[in-house]
């Protein structure tokens, strides 16, 4: 925090304006809204076919997400899936994923390894973390995989990667709106 | 849980960031003073400007945010006092103004803008008008909610006496209106709310509780600009009911949040003068219509009602103008928010309704119909709801309505004249009903009103009916007896205030009563009808009194006590014997005061037959005979062979007592009726020492059977008391020798008493009895009249 100093930057203009802002925009609730919420962690199976996974649950308002409201059940392997079709295909530095916990696979362990519920519930917040950083990002939202990730009941992972060509439009649209519905901007 | 892991949430990671930050502030403020010192202005807003960064910090609470925040306009104040004082001299503000502005961060930047402005002001080189557009303007460069309503308070804050008005300030600057600052403050304030709002978007939806909290605590920051704008002298009502006003209800109105609607409105109600409140009534109440549903519309009204009714009762303000029609405008609105506001409930209802009634009662005390109107909203409001929607909450308000009129009038004859006062209290439910009947019973006692007709004692007796009779709402359980005699007793209170001036008129009022409390059932009329007995002799006094305006009062006396007559029997009915016998005791007496034999004797008889068939118990046989002996002594409307008739009836009666120490007491009590009674003819006491003599000598033949010793010396002391009585009223039938020899047969008996705490108390008497004499007789020495002591010799 040392940017400060009075000479430090350009001089603001003024971007002045007869228009009045009508106060239905200036209220209006946030055209952005996105909420992902991982919860309620379940492990089903037995012996070496037994695995947790989680319900996702969205909530959004986003014109580029088919549903306003989504829920579905995704396990640690769909994350790491999600993050590599991410990487291969967009422009945006994807998050780390919490680890792998290999220690915890280890045979012979006191405790319950990869199911105790402390060590869910930490994986949990990670996720959930790793996720809204993720479909916060316009650039990921453009991706195919997010939103089979998020909306779709089962994963096909032999989709045809792509962009969502309209929505993407929506999506500058909404940026240039918000920028014209700021009053003042630093120009130079 | 932490959400995101988020930093700083924790209380003490908070403490921690906040000390942080204002140990930074204090030394970035300490290099600031230090160069401002040297006049090295330059350095010292660089310095400032670096200060100023920690605002930009999102890790911190609004609580901390706060904090901060005061310790950085606390340092600026230095900055700004130096811009003022020091660099005006010499230097040009508007380039200290364009230079700041190339500071690298927007709230920095801004911070020190509105400094450098509102210094830029106060030295008067600048057009003040246009400073302060451009500064509010600018401020629009912050749109993160927290920090953008910081720094537009701070505007609020360096702004606060550089505002045009008119007046001296205008003299002073010369530049600028009142009308300006209206419209800063509302771009302002518009700013600020809407910054304020945004904030309940911002993080998780599920805590959104917590920001609601957040956005109470930060609400003060949005009011104060309403606060600024009731501080400019330059409005007055015109211009706030055409400028100011529309300019705030259009924010509220449009932000459609409920936190930021309740708020403004009060603050708006409360921060400025009621004078201006009179003049946009119909605005306000209409903007009501139009909140969000979570919006406590009713706390917004109440409180604007009752600062209308503090202003019509303040004699400084010179009451409501007459030109406006207060009760109308609120009927009309209030009445339209409950019809069609949803979120307004009955109960919300019957609150403003109350308001505005007790408005109408203070503005109008003479407008009956006015409240009437109002009740009968009431009662349709009460009646559009399904019975069982109607809680208890309701009922309670409605019920805190209903008492309204009764605290202001004071009075219940007015409000028995309000029509739908009973229909709505009859909605009340029982026991509200009762509360409320008690209520004005208590009323009618403490203000000591009385009502004085037969259809007004119908209707009051009415109103309070869930205290007379039973109720067929009423509860089937046990009924606290305490509260329930207490109640009881407050109705036998209000007979006494059933009062006509008019004779003829008060028997109607009474014979009304009579046929309301009749109805009460047993459990009640012990309390209700006693009263009702005397309230009836007090009219037989009246009547007595007034007898030579009124030829027919004979007749008019007889249907009074034929009405006495009757109330006893139904007490009597009740199995409360020996409260009958005494009324019949007392209304003999009053039978005997107005010298009616006849009646008097009938009811002494009756007293007797109710003694005879249901008086059984040896106790309340002695306390009647004592009352029955007392009566018969007093009167003196009797003829000679009614009361030989009765004065040897009290003496059978006596001897027939179970107990001897009783007989004998009774026997002795009725030697009185022989010495004192009086008869009509004569109109003389008897004076029959004879008779006199015979009782005495009786009572001492039964204690002369009482087998035990004590208790019949004790009797026999009584005796001598009585004897040395008629003594000293010269009954020349008790002679020297009756009192010789009986003080000789105390005398002889003390010694068998032993010692004990009872035969002490019988030694004590005789001895006080004995020193009465001799007291006498040392009076009596060498004077010639009263009664001769000299020859009784005491041994």
């Amino acid at each position: 925090m040392s940017s400060g100093g009075a000479t430090g930057g350009p001089k603001t203009d003024r971007l002045f304006t007869d228009k009045k802002q009508n106060l239905d925009d200036a209220y209006a609730a946030p055209s952005d809204f996105l909420e992902i919420d991982i919860i309620h962690p379940e492990t089903h199976g037995l012996g070496k076919n037994r695995y947790s996974d989680y319900e996702v649950l969205m909530r959004t308002n986003i014109p580029i997400f088919k549903m306003k409201e989504s829920s579905v059940r995704r396990r640690y392997s769909d994350f790491e899936w999600l993050k590599g079709e991410l990487e291969r295909d967009s422009k945006i530095l994807v998050p780390p994923l919490p680890g792998k916990a290999l220690a915890r696979q280890l045979p012979f362990r006191g405790d319950d390894g990869l199911f105790e519920p402390a060590f869910i519930e930490a994986r949990r917040t990670a996720l959930e973390d790793f996720v809204n950083k993720i479909a916060g990002h316009p650039l990921a939202q453009n991706e195919r995989c997010l939103h089979m990730f998020l909306q779709e009941p089962i994963i096909d992972k032999n989709y045809i990667p792509g962009k969502i060509k309209c929505a993407f439009d929506m999506i500058v649209k909404c940026c240039l709106f918000s920028l014209l519905s700021s009053y003042r901007v630093t120009s130079h | 849980m932490t959400t995101q892991g988020e930093p700083g949430s924790s209380l003490e990671d908070q403490e921690k960031l906040l000390d942080d930050a204002v140990r930074r502030v204090k030394r970035n403020a300490f290099d600031m003073k230090r160069c401002l010192d040297q006049s090295q202005v330059m350095d010292g807003v660089n310095h400032a400007g670096t200060m100023l960064d920690e605002m930009r910090t999102s890790l911190l609470s609004p609580k901390s945010y706060y904090m901060l925040y005061m310790n950085v306009s606390d340092e600026l104040m230095h900055l700004s006092q130096f811009l003022v004082d020091e660099y005006g001299k010499g230097n040009r503000m508007p380039d200290l103004y364009e230079l700041v502005q190339y500071c690298g961060n927007i709230v920095p930047r801004l911070y020190l803008l509105v400094t450098v402005g509102t210094a830029y002001i106060k030295v008067r080189e600048g057009s003040r008008k246009n400073i302060l557009r451009d500064l509010v303007e600018m401020c629009r460069g912050v749109q993160h909610p927290l920090r953008g309503l910081f720094l537009r308070n701070y505007l609020l804050q360096c702004t606060r006496l550089a505002l045009p008005d008119t007046g001296q300030d205008k003299e002073q600057y010369g530049d600028g209106g009142v009308e300006d600052s209206i419209e800063f403050i509302h771009l302002n304030f518009g700013e600020m709310n809407k910054l304020w709002v945004r904030m309940q978007y911002q993080g998780h939806s599920r805590e959104k509780e917590k920001r609601e909290k957040e956005r109470l605590e930060l609400r003060v920051l949005v009011g104060t600009n309403l606060v600024r704008l009731s501080d400019l002298q330059g409005i007055d009502a015109e211009c706030y009911k055409k400028q100011v006003l529309p300019g705030i209800l259009d924010q509220v109105i449009q932000c459609r949040d409920p936190i930021s609607q309740e708020y403004l409105l009060e603050c708006v109600i409360s921060v400025f003068p009621d004078e201006f409140h009179l003049q946009t009534l119909e605005s306000i109440l209409r903007t009501c219509q139009k909140l969000h549903e979570r919006v406590a519309i009713r706390k917004i009204v109440v409180s604007l009602l009752e600062r209308l009714i503090k202003f019509s009762e303040n004699p400084d303000s010179g009451g409501i103008p007459s030109d406006i029609l207060i009760f109308n405008i609120f009927s009309v609105e209030v009445s339209e928010l409950i019809q069609n506001h949803k979120s307004v409930a009955t109960v919300d209802g019957l609150a403003m309704l109350s308001s505005v009634l007790n408005l109408a009662l203070t503005v109008y005390p003479k407008e009956i119909s006015y409240v009437d109107q109002l009740l009968s909203f009431c009662l349709k409001c009460v009646e559009s709801v399904p019975e069982a929607d109607i809680n208890n909450i309701t009922l309670k308000e409605l019920l805190k309505l209903l008492k309204v009129p009764i605290d202001a009038y004071n009075h219940v004859l007015t409000i028995i004249k309000l029509e739908t006062y009973a229909p709505l209290m009859a909605r009340l439910g029982y026991q509200h009903r009762k509360d409320l009947s008690v209520y004005l019973c208590q009323n009618l006692i403490d203000t000591g009103i009385e009502i004085p007709t037969p259809q007004e004692a119908e209707e009051f007796l009415g109103l309070i009916e869930s205290l007379i009779k039973k109720q067929s709402d009423e509860p089937t359980g046990e009924i606290d007896p305490e509260d329930f005699s207490e109640e009881q007793n407050l109705v036998g209170q209000v007979v006494h205030r059933l009062v006509s001036p008019v004779n003829d008129q008060q028997y109607h009022v009474l014979t009304t009563a009579k046929k309301y409390f009749t109805e009460g059932g047993e459990e009640r009329l012990r309390y209700t009808l006693p009263p009702l007995v005397f309230a009836a002799m007090k009219l037989v006094r009246r009547y007595y009194a007034d007898k030579d305006a009124d030829d027919k009062w004979e007749k008019k006396l007889q249907h009074i006590f034929q009405f006495i007559s009757q109330i006893i029997h139904s007490i009597s009915s009740a199995g409360l014997s020996e409260l009958s016998l005494r009324l019949f005791i007392q209304a003999a007496l009053s039978a005997d005061r107005v010298h009616v034999e006849t009646i008097a004797y009938e009811f002494v008889s009756q007293a007797f037959m109710i003694y005879e068939e249901e008086i059984s118990d040896s106790k309340a046989q002695m306390s009647a005979i004592t009352l029955l002996v007392g009566m018969l002594e007093q009167m003196g409307s009797l003829g000679e062979e009614n009361h030989e008739t009765l004065r040897s009836k009290c003496a059978v009666t006596s001897n027939k007592l179970l107990r001897k120490s009783n007989q004998c007491r009774a026997v002795a009590l009725c030697s009185n009726l022989f010495w004192s009674g009086r008869i009509a003819e004569s109109n003389a006491h008897l004076r029959d020492g004879q008779r006199v003599v015979e009782c005495l000598r009786k009572a001492l033949k039964i204690a002369n059977q009482c087998m035990e010793a004590a208790a019949q010396v004790q009797l026999f002391i009584e005796v001598l008391n009585y004897y040395l009585y008629y003594y000293e009223k010269e009954c020349e039938s008790v002679t020297i020798q009756i009192l010789e020899q009986l003080i000789r047969k105390i005398n002889d008996s003390l010694p068998h008493l032993g010692a004990n705490e009872e035969a002490e108390q019988i030694h004590k008497h005789f001895q006080l009895t004995i020193q009465h004499v001799v007291h006498r007789q040392k009076l009596s020495e060498g004077s010639t009249g009263g009664p001769n002591y000299a020859k009784l010799k005491i041994i």
